[in-house]
């Protein structure tokens, strides 16, 4: 019996050239949320979207506001102001008892007086569904989640990895439209975490809902999300697929906080077609505009001040040879062995550090603290960053924009 | 050389259970007050009671002795003239009905001030709430009698308005309820107030999350919580209301009207008994019977609050 229906909205927008396929419209649509609490702000104005079936994850340090968002979301804090809309509909209105968005709590908030059956057919009770057609779901749904031994225990004796998907079942055998998910894993330790990712990563994909995955976990917003926001204090600072915050963030916070890398500060000396070149205290370096910075109109100007980013994977020991190439010297401080490779913590000569992965840590032949050596990189692979820059399409015209033109 | 070694063999090398010295004398010094007050105004006077029970008098004057004719009397007459029965009947009735009563319209306060007011005000809201009661409770009740008179203020200011009904419940079980209530009420807000505020906001918003009303809400997630907190206050309200002398007397009259008749409450009975009579073994055995009903009370609250807490966790 197939008890999983999907109902696809089809919508068509009124534009002077038709598509010819019908247009989705999204499942979430935020347009400049703000919200504080006794005078602090924990949102400043956010917009973003969450595509039909879309995995996003919200990342960002403690305090971000990443919570406070996916709680206006389920109706559970109203926003101060701003627009919240579901497929074309407001639902800033609609009370939290009536919104399909099912929420998956940090600390899964099972009913501890409660066993795991009735715990997970709680929603549907609520809808006045016949028992054959509960225990049906039920049933279906712990064999999704693989919890059929599990259903007559009560939930307190559980395990937190079973506890967790006694939380996602409860929430997804109501067949909401969005899931949306607050740092779910990080109750579990390493192992089960990264099991846990690909199980929800799967899921998903089974069920083709929308799911919203808050986390600080860099690896598992990465590992398993389409699209990333990256937020901090408040305001978004960076959205899109993993691998572009990756290699190229677009603010300065996006690079301290994704992945690990370097940040030289420095002022435009020249700009040479795509080539730009940036005085730092070490010294003069260049780097080369990937082709859709320049489409989006971004013409660095002169003696502007800017951050330049470089990953620590990308720096090398040697030189390769490529066009301005990238070149200094260093004094190494410290060497760090992380197990699976080595960190070599670096002084340039005006007293910025720098850090470099060594490419193979049991060589034996890696530089010890006090040598001074030479690291090169290539221009494509550092990224200009300054203090204010125009962020991609996201930014919904008619709402505050926080980021204006560089310069 | 060879005693060092011989001495060293036979100090442990694990900590042993009982603790040693200073600390032992430290415990006995802490558990001497609190076991000193229980011996001297506990069971000591428990102890009192009994063996009081156990003599005779003669000549208008107890006498020490040990015989059971005291109880003998008392059970013979459980259901004959002095209907000691029907009074115990009544006082357990009258406290019944009071601790549920109780319970409900603390309940409601309760849930009114947990889920109204902001976290920060609570614990003042609290005490605001209880305040009021840390007045005499004897001048409580008589200002319960004035209010409620047939020509109190209650029945002055309805007649000044025009209407016709008055209130009658002096001198009925009603009115010693209200007394009760009163008495009752500081206790039963404080131990619901740490019940429901000890609830998982989480839970509330996950039953809200999956589609629940408020209602749904109190009715599924909020009340079975609450089951240690309710029978532990039903339990205590009973206690207090069934041990209770002055309601009754002020304010039921003696023997005020209930459901089960004009019958006084035991505990009146016993104060009646005790200034009019003049055989005190006798009204002690009376005493010793409330004094069990009471603890059986608490043992069953105690068993109920067990049972409660393994059914939620």
């Amino acid at each position: 019996m197939n008890i999983w229906t999907k109902s696809l909205d089809y919508e068509s927008l009124a534009t002077t050239d038709t598509p010819d396929r019908p247009v989705e419209l999204p499942d979430i649509e935020i347009r400049a949320i703000a919200k504080s609490f006794n005078g602090m702000t924990a949102l400043d104005e956010v917009s973003f979207t969450v595509e039909r079936g879309e995995f996003l994850a919200i990342m960002g340090p403690s305090g971000c506001g990443k919570t406070t968002l996916l709680r206006i979301l389920a109706g559970l804090e109203t926003a101060d102001s701003g627009t919240l809309l579901s497929r074309g509909k407001r639902i800033d209105q609609i009370p939290v008892h009536r919104r399909n968005m099912r929420l998956v709590w940090q600390n899964y908030a099972l009913f501890p007086h409660l066993n795991v059956r009735n715990n997970i057919e709680f929603g549907l009770k609520l809808q006045k569904l016949e028992r054959r057609v509960i225990d049906a779901k039920v049933a279906a749904i712990a064999e999704m989640v693989r919890l059929t031994e599990f259903l007559d225990h009560r939930v307190t004796v559980l395990s937190g990895g079973q506890r967790q998907r006694v939380a996602i079942a409860r929430a997804l055998v109501t067949e909401p439209d969005i899931l949306l998910l607050d740092e779910p894993l990080s109750a579990l330790d390493a192992n089960l975490r990264v099991h846990m990712q690909s199980e929800l990563k799967r899921l998903q994909q089974t069920l083709g809902i929308a799911f919203v995955y808050i986390t600080h976990n860099q690896s598992e917003a990465f590992s398993t999300a389409d699209r990333v926001v990256v937020m901090n204090r408040g305001r978004i600072e960076q959205i899109g697929a993993p691998r572009e915050i990756y290699l190229w963030p677009r603010t300065r916070f996006a690079a301290e906080f994704v992945g690990s890398n370097n940040l030289l500060e420095g002022r435009i000396a020249s700009v040479d077609g795509n080539v730009v070149s940036v005085d730092c205290g070490a010294g003069r370096f260049f780097v080369a505009l990937p082709d859709e910075r320049l489409a989006h109109g971004y013409r660095p100007a002169p003696k502007a001040t800017v951050t330049l980013v470089i990953q620590a994977s990308k720096v090398r020991g040697h030189a390769t040879g490529v066009a301005n190439e990238n070149q200094v010297t260093a004094v190494v401080t410290d060497t760090e062995f992380t197990g699976s490779q080595i960190v070599q913590h670096l002084r340039l000569e005006d007293g910025t550090a720098l850090r470099m992965i060594a490419p193979d840590p049991f060589s034996g032949s890696t530089p010890g603290p006090g040598s001074t050596i030479d690291v090169y990189w290539s221009p494509e692979d550092c990224v200009l960053v300054g203090p204010r820059i125009l962020p991609s399409s996201q930014n919904i015209p008619g709402t505050k924009s926080y980021v204006r033109m560089g310069g | 050389m060879a005693d060092i070694v011989s001495e060293a063999s036979t100090v442990p090398l694990t900590n042993s259970k009982k603790p040693r010295g200073r600390t032992n004398r430290l415990m006995i010094a802490m558990l001497a007050l609190p076991t000193f007050y229980s011996l001297v105004f506990f069971i000591g006077p428990l102890i009192f009671l009994i063996a009081l029970s156990l003599w005779k008098v003669e000549n208008f004057r107890v006498v020490p002795a040990f015989t059971l004719e005291n109880y003998i009397s008392v059970g013979q007459q459980m259901f004959g003239n002095s209907n000691y029965s029907i009074a115990i009947l009544q006082s357990l009735y009258v406290a019944a009905t009071t601790a549920a009563l109780c319970v409900a319209l603390c309940g409601a306060f309760v849930l009114a001030l947990v889920y109204t007011l902001p976290s920060r005000l609570h614990r003042l809201a609290l005490l605001l709430a209880v305040a009021p009661f840390w007045t005499s409770y004897i001048l409580r009740v008589f200002a319960w009698q004035i209010l409620l008179a047939k020509r109190g203020i209650i029945n002055t200011a309805l007649s000044a308005m025009g209407i016709d009904w008055q209130l009658a419940v002096l001198n009925t079980q009603t009115a010693t309820r209200i007394g009760l209530l009163h008495y009752s009420a500081p206790v039963i807000i404080v131990i619901l107030f740490v019940t429901v505020k000890s609830i998982d906001r989480d839970l509330i918003e996950a039953a809200r999350n999956l589609g629940a009303t408020r209602w749904t809400t109190f009715r599924t997630v909020i009340l079975p919580l609450s089951r240690v907190g309710i029978v532990l206050s039903f339990c205590f309200a009973s206690i207090i209301a069934f041990g209770d002398v002055l309601s009754g007397s002020i304010l039921g009259g003696g023997a005020g009207r209930s459901l089960v008749g004009s019958v006084p409450l035991f505990a009146n009975v016993i104060m009646s008994d005790y200034s009019g009579s003049t055989n005190l073994p006798r009204v002690c055995v009376l005493a010793i019977i409330m004094v069990l009903i009471l603890v059986f009370i608490l043992m069953a609250g105690m068993k109920g609050s067990e049972a409660a807490q393994r059914s939620i966790s």
